[in-house]
Order: structure tokens, then C-alpha cells, then sequence
């Protein structure tokens, strides 16, 4: 019974997670929803802001509405012609054959826009309802909210991958190693979480915030991945004492595998759907994080139009439900989507799944 | 599969590991061994008790040595001028009276929504009437109030935040009061006579001789000498109280009724150096010695917890970090039968911690507690038909509390005086006072508001926001786009700086919008202004140290201008921005030294404008008092210091015996 | 077992150490002392002078090196003593323990209602996977998990509070708690304690579920799971007798990771419903430093950790038969 033998090079474990991920449509439209969202954060200038996403000024062509993401990028002519930040009046006087393309909302996530600024927008209230210039109304300084959101996106979407980032390559570095080596590094590793595990973040926040000249939003989400990477850890390491004894580990091993190659190849895989869950709910959780930061005084300082200030500073006044709402409902669609993902992630990547399919 | 955790500890299963972890225990106890132990009683305070139990009378001082002249040698040489001793009470009714019957009913006022400057002031008027007859007065109420944090001592010498001070000032012994406009007087409750010297040298007192301590032990002349000398005892922790105190010369009781304090050199603030907090000699008088601490003994802990008091209340009841019950001392109105002082108007108050300011409102809201101080946002948030309305009226007043941004003079952006014009006519200030602060507060431009006695006449001009001309002075002080990025530099020292500095600022929403809109604005420009909050503690520190380069803060008013001396006089402790002006020094010491109120007037008027000129602050605003009170509650007056900081303040609240209209 | 045990806690102890040094160094080294806090909220018109802060200073031991104030601290220590608090005036000893029970209180419910709930929650959404039921359930449980503690807190004080009067605002226990019966007590810290635990809780339940389901999930696609079905045993009886008892060597870990969490994590709902725990006696310290207390607070926190890690190591000698300690 000679058969033929299926000698087609298998696809590889990341090619074959992504197929089965693609064939789940919730996973997908959550993946969809994060990538729509990060489009939204890369465009924010052009979709809400006061400043000419194009505008052609004495012959030349500018894009001011750079300048929300880089100051320098936004041309020094309009600082020396004496625009103090003010495009549509100035840009008329100053030349008539001028022409803009302002961005699909006029307002700014910084400040409050006055009265006059531009024909037919009157200024920004403070505290008003979603209306025709707020779609989503207005804080307590008058500050447009739907651009303190749109501008708030890539913090959202960035601000847990650099906090979990951190905490997830170092929680399963060091869980990897406690677990799969046993014995003294096992003993060592398991004293360094226990030791980083009694630290108390508010008190390394603090002394975050004292020391460093100009803490931005990144420090603090640094700060709180250094910390938090010890959940990951333990986990990782329950994983990995467990998995190491399983037969493909000694079968690697006879075939001369590297340790680490074992680990972060072999072993790791097979690991990952528990580690995923913290991890996951880690990303979302950030801005959350960051909220209740706010709430103690210590938020990020101005100008930081995220969703987590937003939501802290609506609830001293429970009448402005749409700075509870929009933000919260932001907060929300975000931690579905990244749970979805988490679970379809976790469906596709996990082994034991492929098996039972056969 | 037996998976065998003790494979993992192979390391400590061998002999070497456990001599490992026996090495590492014996070098901490030697460690700890080393270092110098102290004793149980003392732990982190140090060894200044150590000396053993010596007679209160030969302790360290501060007090220089002094032969004090006998009372007799000191009447031959004096001559004495009456100095007024009034019943804060008595003095607030007067004013009432002055100022003619109330504009409105209880009933009319208690009908009006506090929504405008003239609403707010019928209110006030109609509601703050003192009582008209002993009839109107429910004695048998008890009056609710928040505190924001901890009393962390109930003894007035350790008195350290404003939150003991509010508890303190109903039990605590104050022989001297100031009214609404900060006019010092003899507190009549304790004070027979008063008498100051023509050379403003010594002060005597008489007191009365019917007050007697809540555990019945007469109050005496010996106890203002001994708090005097408990103060100035160097190995107690006693924290701000000492100042003005450690001027005095001396104090010298004589008998039982008569103190004299002397002066070392006359001024007009001597009357404030005489302001000391007295506490029962008859039970700190051995126990000092042995614990100068005053907290950490048993028998000072007791006294901690429940203190021998000489005020009209007394504390019942203490739970820490939750709530002080404070009841009604009939021995301090009753001597024998007689009523001897006014009769306190509550018989029983609860004071509640809440530290956070949304639960506060709604525990004023739901009658919990029943008076609150309000933000600007609380104020304005309430709706008509509000349960608030059902219990609770609003009440605001003015308070001389002013807000600025301190620019550091030593900074090479801000040294140049131009600058600091230039920031200040950056400055959106309508926008501050508009928007984020909703038409609230009031405008400031220099250290005394423009009703105080001491305002610069005429009033200094308020500034309006000029880009255009804060340009212009930048261009002048040297601050041009020289290499067209946008930002503004200068050369320093053979290097182009850009005008990019950092801005402190505690962690308060409202202040840091103020930074944020200084920020904008000072972008518009081509300046680049960071907004660092911090930390209150840390930036009290950083102030101190000079470590900033600009910061936003707050000063309330002391009671007699020359407290800004410490603010504005070179090279003193709360001259934050190192600023320097040597006529302003100069003025300061002459105004300590004139005793013609007119005259004073007008050098302090001279001090506010030149620091006008020189702009070492940005002014930004006065910061009012905001209330809400039960809609019981009468007799709430507003002064400069707030509403329960002057004579009679707090006391002069009272509640209604009549039934209440909603 | 027990060298074990006796090793581990020696080993706690040398980690106790090095983590109550690191924290002190930490603290000592932000800007600000207790002084500069009792200076700052005086009268405008009272400072204290240089020689006054340098003799206070010494009262309080903050002329010394911190790293020979800390030894004084570790010397009194052995003698079982904290200190006594800068800015309280107390002893750190008592402090602690008026505060101990309210927090273990809302924690130790928190955590006893979070297992309650989750784990059926989780087993149930386990079997009905992929039903609208379920999807329902987990959208609705991630909903919770998006609002912040605060928003919720106020919300519920404005509703059952404020609006409708069933629960106490604030606080632990009522004015006349003293004049209480023993049921009556009971009651008023119940109707007290009711919407901070609540608050507390309903935060992780997603979390929780999603743990137990992702557990779950692995294990119910075994081999010997789909020997049980094949022999006939009832889904409950898989889910229970079979599946179940091997997700618990995660969900232990999980209590070891939990409890520091419980312990400090309540800072803002402590603050905002006036519940007296270690937690916002922890973030007050910090802001007065009040160098005693937080070392004190510290030392108990860590212990407790500590503690939680060593009960989650030995439950795991309980709960999986392939671990043993000797």
C-alpha cells in the first residue's frame, strides 16, 4: 500500500491561525471596526480641526493641518504674517486669490472656538448640547467633544498597546523562563514578580510625575506596563510548567532545538489562549487606566484630548450625559472589539482546535 | 507525569542555600542592631525627650532671658490706652443695623433662586440677619458640616490646616477677635479690660474671672503664660503657630487675671503677635517632660481624643477620618446660676469628613450635611425643580483670595520686566473669566482688592489681551523668529534659545484649564508653554527651592497687609519668583512701622503699584466664597476671609425656630 | 511541606525587605516632606522659619540619611513597632487596624461575589457557546466593564441614594450605629457597604467569565472530555464532573493575583463613598508624606500579597494531583 505521500510544505502555524481567523465573520467586523478607527486617528486632522487641511497662500501651497501632529510642519509664513492661528479671516485679508480646504468639521480638540472665526459658525458654548456645530456637544470650556474624540483616537488605540506591549514581552519572557528552566531561575524569577508585584504603582507614579521634566500620557503608560506584567507572568509560567513535560517538548529537544527556540516556538504557542485573555482585556482597560488616573490628578497634562478625560470630566456634572455618553460609548465598541478579536485570536492560534476539527 | 515543584527549589534544598538565607537574616539584625535604636515611646521622632523627667520650669527655650519689671514699677512708667473689648456678636448686630432693615422677608428671600448678582444679594442680607430675640432661636438644634479632610489635632498648638481651624475655633480660647474689616479687639467672652502702652512696647490684659475648663477647673492668667512658654518650646513639634509668637519678648502673668505681653519694638502688628492659642496648664504641665511630643504618651492621647476645652463647645465624640460630634458647654455661658455670655446658638455639632466634592453636594442635597462650600460648576450645574432647592438655598460672597501666575525673576525668559508684560498681555483673560469660570469671579490686577483699605486710589487698569503689542514688547526685549520655525528666540550667552518653558500647577481641573488657556493663548504668539501639574506637595517645594520657571498659585489674605512683606520683600521665604525691588522693601518697613492708618493707606497703595509695574505676578482673579446652606440656617455673613473666619463667623450662625417655607 | 513552607517564608521576609527599601528610597526621594505639607496649608500670614523647619526636622528624623532613617525603621520593626504617624498623631499600628476591617470587608466580598457569579457564568456561557444567548451576555458584560468605577459610583448615589432613599449615601455606618442592636449593626454596615461592593465587583466580571470560559474552552475539547460525552454523560455532568476541575489550576492563580489588587485598588471608590479603608489612607499618606504610615501600609500590603501567592502556590498541590511540593 504504497499511497502518495502529501508532500506540500505545510503553510506555517501564523498563515493557518490567519485563515481560520478570516473565516469568523465577529472576529473580522471587530478587526475592521480597530482598523476603521485607526484610519480615523491618522486622518483626524482632516476630519476635525481649524486649520486648512490644503490651502494655497501668495502663489504657494501650504498643509497647515499638519501642525496637530507636528508643530514644526505647520509653516512658519502664517507665524510671521501674523495669523496667531486664525485661518479663515486672516488668509482672506492677507490675500485675496487665496484659497482653503478646511477640514469636514471646524472646530479644535484644544480649545474653544471664539465667535467670528469663521462666517455663519457662531462660538462654542460652554456645556451645550449635541447640536448642528457640536455633534457631540461641548465640554465645560467650550471645547468641542467629537474633536477632543477624533483626536483622541490614536491615544486610545495607542495607549494600550504601549502599556500591554511593554507588560505582555515582559510578562512572558520572564514567566517562559521560570517555567520551562525550573530550579534556581524559577526560584529567582518567581521572587522578582512577587518583588514587583508589591510595588505600589500609585507611588512610582508619583515619583514619576515629580522627578520627570515633562511627563507626557507615554510615561505614565509606561509606567503602568512596567507594573502590570506580573498577572502575565505568573500565568505564562503556570503554562509553561505544565506544558514542558508534553511530548513534542522532549521530541524537540532529542531533535537538538534550542531551548529557546522550544520556548517562543513549541511551547509558546500552545500556551497562548489563557495569556491572551489578560492581555486583551489589558489593551481596552488602559484607557480606563487612564481615566481613573484623571480622577486622582493624575492625568496626563494638557493638551490631552483623550476619551478617559472626557469621561472624568463629565461625571462632576451628570447633566451633560453626552460627555458620559460619546466617550463611554467609545470605550465601549473599543473593549468589544479588542475582546472580539482576543477571542477569534484565540480560536485561530489554538492547536488543540485544529484537532479536534479532524 | 509528577511534576515536582521541590525540582525547583534544588537551589534551596542544599546546604548552601540555607546558610544563604541564614547570612542574609543575620546581617539585617545586625543592620538594625547598628543603626541607633530609639526608644518604643519615639520610633521616627527623635531623641529630643531623652533628657529624662525634668520640672516644666527649667526646660529648653526659645525665649531669651528676661527680668520682667513687677506690675507696679510697670504702671509708673507706662501710660495705658484703653484698647476696645467687644463681643464679636454685638459688633455684627451693630453693623446689621447700621446697614438698615433687611430688603426682603425670610420668606420672600427663602422664595428666590440664587441665579444673579442682585438675587444673591437679597439672600445674603435677608438671611444673615442675626436674631432678633431670644424667641426666634431654635437652642435645642444641631447644625451639620462638612469638612474636607482629617482634623488631625484636636490641640491648638498643633493646629497645621484650615480643616482643624474650622473645628478648632468652636472649642478652642481666643482672647483677641477681628470683625468683618480685620479691626482687632479684646474678645469681651474672656477679656475685662485691654490696654496697650503709648509706646506700643506692652500690652496688658485683664481677664475675666468667671470661665472656668471643661473639667471644671477655673481658666487663669497662668495658662496664657504657660501656652506661651509650651509654644516656644523648642522640642515640641509645634508647626506654623509659632510665628508672630516667637516676636514677643516675653509674657509675664502677675496674678490670676492680669498678662502682660512685651514687645520687643512698636509696630502695628504687634496685635497680631499677641494672638496665641491657650491650652490648660493644669494638664500638660508635668506631662510635657516626659512626652514633648504631645501625642504619643497614653495621657496625651486621651487629651487627643477628647480634650479639656475652655470654648463654648466640647468634643462628645470622635471617630477619626469619619466625624467630630461637638456638644454645647452649659458652664461656658452659666457661672453660677447667672448667665455670664451669650448663650451658643446650636446644641450640638456634627462635623463630617467627605472628601470628595460630588458626594458633599449630594449630601447636602439629601440634608446630610447642611452647609457646603460649592464650585463654580456645582453652582451653575443646579437645575430649577432640583431636589437641592427643596433643603438648600445659595450664598456667595466675596473673598480677597486672589490667583496669579508667579514668573521666576532669576529665569533667563523672565527677568526682563518687558517679558512679563508681554505674558500678561497674551493673556485671554475674558475667556478665563467668561468661560471657564462662567462670570464667577472677579478680575485681579494687583495684591489688594479695590474695596480693601488698602487699595492703590485711583484703581490700576485692568488689562485687555493685545497680541499685538505683546509682540512688540517681546520684539523689544530681544525675542524675534530669527530662524522662521515658528518659535520665538533670543541669544543667551552665544546660544539661540527657544522660548519654550514649563509652567507648575497643582492637580486642580479649573487651574489647569487657566494653564492650558495660557498655553494657547502664548502659542497664537509663537511661545511654547508646557503645563506641568503637580503635585500640591511637590510644588510647594519646588516654589520654595526656585526650581520652576513659571507657576500658577493662590495667596489668601492675611489679616494685615504687611504679611505680604514675606512675599514681595527680597530674599523672603515666600518670594517664590525671586523678585527684587529695593523701594518696595523699603515701603514694607515703613508701613510696619506707621501706626497713622492713613498714612499706611497710602504706602501700601504706593507698594501695590509698583509691583504693578513690575509685574512679578500675573494677576488673574479673586476667587469668591460659594455656598449652599439648610434653609434653616441664618446669620451666614461673608468676609474677605471667608465666611466663618472672622468675629463672630461661624458663631453667628443660627437656626430658625419658626417652621420652614419651601 | 513544612521546610517548605518555612522556606518560603523566609524567603518572604529577605523580599519584604528589599521591597519596603526600594519604596522608601522611592518616597524619600519625590520632592516634598511632611513639613513642606503642614507649612503649605497654614494661615497666609504664618510661615515657619528655617531654624523652626530644621528642629522639626529633627523631631521627625528628616535630618538624617534615608538610608540610616530607614534602618531605624526596620530596628523598630523588629520590636513590632510602626512608628507613629507624622501627620495623624497616632500610632501607624492602630491606624492600620481601624482600617483593616473595612477594607478586608469590601474586598473579601467583592472577591466571594465575583467567584459566585463568574463561574457559573462562565461554565454556562462555555456550553451555550455561539448561541445569541450568550453573545448577548458577554456584549452585556463588556458594557459593564466599560464604564469606570466613577461614572457608576455617581450613578447609583443619584439613583438608589439620592433619588430614591433606599441606601445610606456615604460612610460605614450610620450616625446611631452605637445605639444599635447586634442584627441592627449588621443591617446598617449591609445597606452601607452594598453599593461600593457593587461598584467594585461588576468591573471584572467580564473579566472573570471570559478567564473561566477561555480555561474552559481548552479543556472541553480534550480527549477524555469527548470520552465522556461519547459514554454518555450529560453536558452538566461534563461541564462539572470532568471539565471544571481542571481549569481550576488558572483560576487559583488568579486568587494569588486578585488580592493585591483588592487590597489598594480602592482608592477611588473609597474616596468617593467615604468608606474608611487602607486605601485612601494609603493615597493621603502619600500626599502628606507621611513616610510612617506608607511604610506601614506597605509592609501590610506586600505581607498580604505575599501571603495571597503562597495560598495560591499551596492550592495548587490541592487542586492539580500531578504537583506536589516536598
Amino acid at each position: 500500500m504504497t499511497g502518495k505521500v502529501n508532500t506540500q510544505r505545510s503553510r506555517g502555524f501564523w498563515a493557518e491561525s490567519w485563515q481560520r481567523f478570516r473565516g469568523r465573520w465577529l472576529p473580522m467586523s471587530a478587526l475592521l471596526i480597530v482598523i476603521g478607527l485607526a484610519v480615523v486617528a491618522i486622518l483626524a486632522p482632516a476630519i476635525a480641526g481649524t486649520k486648512p487641511v490644503i490651502c494655497k497662500y501668495k502663489g504657494r501651497l501650504y498643509f497647515p493641518a499638519m501642525g496637530y501632529w507636528k508643530r514644526s510642519w505647520e509653516n512658519p509664513v502664517f507665524f510671521q504674517d501674523q495669523f496667531y492661528k486664525r485661518y479663515p479671516e486672516n488668509l482672506k485679508e492677507k490675500d485675496p486669490l487665496s484659497w482653503a480646504i478646511y477640514p469636514l468639521v471646524f472646530q479644535d480638540p484644544f480649545r474653544r472656538v471664539r465667535d467670528g472665526e469663521v462666517e455663519g459658525q457662531p462660538g462654542n458654548q460652554p456645556n451645550a448640547a449635541p447640536n448642528g456645530n457640536n455633534w457631540f456637544g461641548t465640554d465645560q470650556s467650550g471645547v468641542d467633544v467629537f474633536a477632543q474624540m477624533v483626536h483622541g483616537t490614536s491615544i486610545a488605540l495607542l495607549v494600550g498597546f504601549v502599556s500591554m506591549g511593554i507588560a505582555a514581552v515582559i510578562g512572558i519572557t520572564v514567566g517562559a523562563f521560570a517555567g520551562f528552566f525550573g530550579s534556581w531561575i524559577d526560584v529567582v524569577l518567581s521572587r522578582l514578580i512577587e518583588l514587583v508585584m508589591c510595588v505600589p504603582t500609585l507611588v512610582l507614579i508619583l515619583a514619576l510625575l515629580a522627578v520627570i521634566e515633562k511627563p507626557t500620557i507615554w510615561h505614565l503608560m509606561a509606567i503602568i506596563g512596567c507594573t502590570r506584567w506580573t498577572g502575565i507572568a505568573r500565568l505564562t509560567r503556570a503554562e509553561f510548567l505544565k506544558l514542558k513535560e508534553l511530548e513534542y517538548v522532549t521530541a524537540a529537544r532529542a531533535l537538538g532545538v534550542g531551548n529557546v527556540a522550544i520556548m517562543f516556538r513549541h511551547v509558546l504557542r500552545n500556551a497562548l489562549a489563557p495569556i491572551l485573555v489578560p492581555i486583551t482585556f489589558g489593551i481596552a482597560a488602559a484607557i480606563l487606566i487612564e481615566s481613573g488616573l484623571s480622577f486622582l490628578g493624575f492625568g496626563a497634562p494638557p493638551p490631552n484630548p483623550s476619551w478617559g478625560t472626557l469621561l472624568n470630566a463629565g461625571r462632576t456634572n451628570m447633566d451633560s450625559w453626552w460627555l458620559v455618553l460619546f466617550p463611554g460609548l467609545a470605550i465601549f465598541m473599543t473593549v468589544l472589539a479588542y475582546n472580539l478579536i482576543g477571542e477569534g485570536l484565540q480560536e485561530a492560534t489554538d492547536p488543540r482546535l485544529r484537532q479536534s476539527q479532524h | 507525569m509528577l511534576i515536582q515543584i521541590n525540582s525547583s527549589q534544588r537551589f534551596l534544598s542544599g546546604s548552601f542555600g540555607r546558610e544563604c538565607l541564614a547570612g542574609i537574616c543575620l546581617a539585617v539584625c545586625l543592620l538594625s542592631a547598628a543603626c541607633e535604636k530609639s526608644s518604643p515611646d519615639e520610633s521616627l521622632l527623635a531623641e529630643s525627650a531623652s533628657h529624662g523627667a525634668e520640672p516644666a520650669e527649667e526646660r529648653e527655650t526659645l525665649i531669651e532671658p528676661f527680668d520682667p519689671p513687677t506690675l507696679e514699677e510697670l504702671d509708673a512708667q507706662v501710660t495705658w490706652i484703653d484698647k476696645p473689648v467687644l463681643d464679636a456678636m454685638n459688633v455684627s448686630r451693630e453693623d446689621q443695623e447700621i446697614s438698615g432693615p433687611p430688603s426682603a422677608t425670610v420668606d420672600e428671600a427663602l422664595a428666590l433662586r440664587n441665579d444673579s448678582f442682585d438675587a444673591n444679594a437679597t439672600i445674603v442680607d435677608a438671611l444673615g440677619r442675626l436674631p432678633a430675640d431670644d424667641q426666634a432661636v431654635n437652642w435645642e438644634s444641631q447644625f451639620l458640616r462638612r469638612l474636607e479632610g482629617d482634623v488631625k489635632s484636636t490641640n491648638p498648638l498643633m493646629q497645621s490646616s484650615t480643616v482643624e481651624s474650622e473645628v478648632l475655633k468652636y472649642f478652642s480660647v481666643y482672647l483677641h477677635s477681628y470683625d468683618w474689616n480685620m479691626k482687632p479687639f479684646g474678645n469681651a467672652n474672656y477679656v475685662e479690660t485691654w490696654q496697650t502702652s503709648e509706646d506700643g512696647l506692652y500690652d496688658k490684659i485683664v481677664l475675666r474671672d468667671d470661665m472656668v475648663w471643661s473639667d471644671g477647673e477655673p481658666m487663669t492668667a497662668f495658662d496664657v503664660e504657660f501656652s506661651y512658654r509650651t509654644i516656644m518650646d523648642p522640642a515640641i513639634p509645634i508647626p506654623a503657630v509659632r510665628t508672630g509668637t516667637d516676636k514677643l519678648r516675653w509674657v509675664q502673668a502677675y496674678d490670676e487675671r492680669t498678662i502682660v505681653y512685651f514687645h520687643r519694638e512698636a509696630s502695628a502688628t504687634n496685635v497680631w503677635d499677641m494672638w496665641l492659642p491657650l491650652v490648660p496648664r493644669h494638664i500638660y504641665k508635668d506631662s510635657i517632660a516626659e512626652d514633648p511630643t504631645l501625642q504619643t504618651s497614653e495621657y496625651h492621647v486621651k487629651y487627643e481624643q477628647l480634650p479639656v476645652v475652655g470654648g463654648p463647645y466640647k468634643i462628645t465624640r470622635r471617630v477619626r477620618g469619619q466625624e467630630i460630634v461637638l456638644e454645647r458647654r452649659d458652664e461656658y455661658y452659666m457661672h453660677q446660676g447667672q448667665q455670664v455670655r451669650g448663650k451658643p446658638h446650636f446644641k450640638k455639632l456634627l462635623f463630617r469628613t467627605i472628601l470628595d466634592p460630588n458626594t458633599a453636594l449630594l449630601a447636602l442635597r439629601t440634608g446630610e450635611v447642611e452647609e457646603c462650600s460649592m464650585t463654580p460648576d456645582q453652582w451653575l450645574g443646579q437645575q430649577p425643580g432640583d431636589s437641592f432647592d427643596k433643603l438648600n438655598i445659595k450664598a456667595s460672597g466675596l473673598q480677597w483670595v486672589y490667583f496669579f501666575i508667579g514668573w521666576n525673576c532669576q529665569s533667563p525668559f523672565f527677568n526682563d520686566k518687558r517679558v512679563r508684560w508681554a505674558m500678561t498681555y497674551a493673556y485671554d483673560y475674558r475667556e478665563m473669566l467668561d468661560v471657564i469660570y462662567q462670570g464667577l469671579y472677579e478680575p485681579c490686577n494687583n495684591l489688594f482688592h479695590p474695596d480693601s483699605w488698602m487699595a492703590p486710589d485711583p484703581p490700576l487698569p485692568m488689562i485687555q489681551q493685545d497680541l499685538g503689542k505683546s509682540v512688540e514688547l517681546l520684539r523689544q526685549a530681544g525675542w524675534t523668529d530669527t530662524d522662521a520655525d515658528g518659535i520665538l528666540d533670543k541669544e543667551i550667552h552665544g546660544e539661540q534659545v527657544p522660548f519654550e518653558f514649563t509652567i507648575l500647577v497643582a492637580q486642580r481641573p479649573d487651574r489647569i484649564k487657566c494653564c492650558a488657556l495660557l498655553q494657547e493663548s502664548l502659542d497664537r504668539i509663537g511661545i511654547i508653554c508646557h503645563v506641568r501639574p503637580v503635585e500640591f506637595t511637590v510644588l510647594q517645594q519646588k516654589n520654595r527651592d526656585h526650581e520652576f520657571q513659571a507657576t500658577m498659585a493662590g495667596w489668601g489674605t492675611g489679616t494685615d497687609p504687611y504679611s505680604n512683606e514675606n512675599i514681595f520683600a527680597t530674599e523672603e521665604d515666600r518670594n517664590y519668583g525671586v523678585y527684587s525691588n529695593p523701594r518696595v522693601d523699603e515701603l514694607f518697613a515703613e508701613g510696619k512701622a506707621m501706626l497713622d492708618p492713613v498714612k499706611r493707606a497710602k504706602i501700601y497703595g504706593e507698594i501695590a503699584k509698583l509691583l504693578y509695574e513690575d509685574q512679578p505676578y500675573t494677576w488673574l482673579y479673586f476667587r469668591n466664597a460659594f455656598y449652599g446652606f439648610n434653609r434653616k440656617l441664618r446669620g451666614y455673613r461673608f468676609s474677605p476671609r471667608g465666611p466663618y473666619s472672622y468675629g463672630p463667623g461661624s458663631d453667628s450662625l443660627w437656626k430658625s425656630a419658626a417652621a420652614v417655607s419651601h | 511541606m513544612i521546610s517548605y513552607l518555612i522556606r518560603r517564608i523566609l524567603i518572604a521576609v529577605v523580599t519584604l525587605i528589599l521591597i519596603t527599601f526600594v519604596i522608601y528610597g522611592l518616597i524619600r526621594s519625590i520632592p516634598g516632606d511632611p513639613i513642606t505639607v503642614d507649612m503649605a496649608q497654614s494661615d497666609p500670614s504664618r510661615s515657619l522659619s528655617p531654624e523652626d523647619r530644621k528642629r522639626l526636622e529633627k523631631i521627625y528624623g528628616l535630618d538624617k540619611h534615608w538610608t540610616i532613617a530607614y534602618g531605624q525603621w526596620i530596628g523598630n520593626l523588629v520590636r513590632l513597632e510602626m512608628g507613629q504617624s507624622i501627620s495623624r498623631k497616632l500610632p501607624v499600628a492602630r491606624l492600620i487596624r481601624d482600617r483593616l476591617l473595612p477594607t478586608l470587608l469590601l474586598s473579601v466580598s467583592s472577591l466571594l461575589i465575583t467567584y459566585i457569579l463568574c463561574i457559573p457564568l462562565g461554565l454556562w456561557i462555555t456550553v451555550r457557546d455561539g448561541t445569541v444567548g450568550e453573545r448577548a451576555l458577554s456584549t452585556g458584560l463588556y458594557m459593564l466593564y466599560s464604564l469606570p468605577s466613577f461614572v457608576a459610583a455617581l450613578f447609583l448615589q443619584l439613583l438608589l441614594s439620592v433619588k430614591l432613599g433606599w441606601l445610606p449615601l456615604m460612610g460605614m455606618v450610620s450616625d446611631d450605629y452605637e445605639q444599635m442592636s447586634l442584627l441592627g449593626k449588621t443591617w446598617d454596615i449591609f445597606k452601607h457597604a452594598l453599593m461600593p461592593a457593587a461598584c467594585f465587583t461588576y468591573g471584572s466580571l467580564a473579566y472573570y467569565t471570559r478567564f473561566v470560559k477561555s480555561n474552559m474552552m481548552e479543556v472541553v475539547r480534550q480527549d477524555y472530555v469527548r470520552t465522556a460525552k461519547a459514554k454518555g454523560v450529560t453536558p452538566v455532568g461534563v461541564v462539572w464532573k470532568h471539565a471544571f476541575r481542571n481549569t481550576l489550576i488558572p483560576l487559583v492563580t488568579l486568587i494569588g493575583l486578585t488580592l493585591p489588587a483588592l487590597l489598594s485598588g480602592a482608592v477611588i471608590l473609597e474616596q468617593i463613598y467615604s468608606w474608611p479603608g487602607m486605601g485612601s489612607l494609603f493615597f493621603a499618606s502619600i500626599r502628606e508624606r507621611d513616610y510612617p504610615t506608607i511604610m506601614g501600609l506597605t509592609l501590610v500590603f506586600s505581607a498580604l500579597t505575599l501571603l495571597g501567592q503562597l495560598l495560591a502556590d499551596l492550592l495548587y498541590a490541592v487542586v492539580d494531583p500531578r504537583v506536589t511540593y516536598s
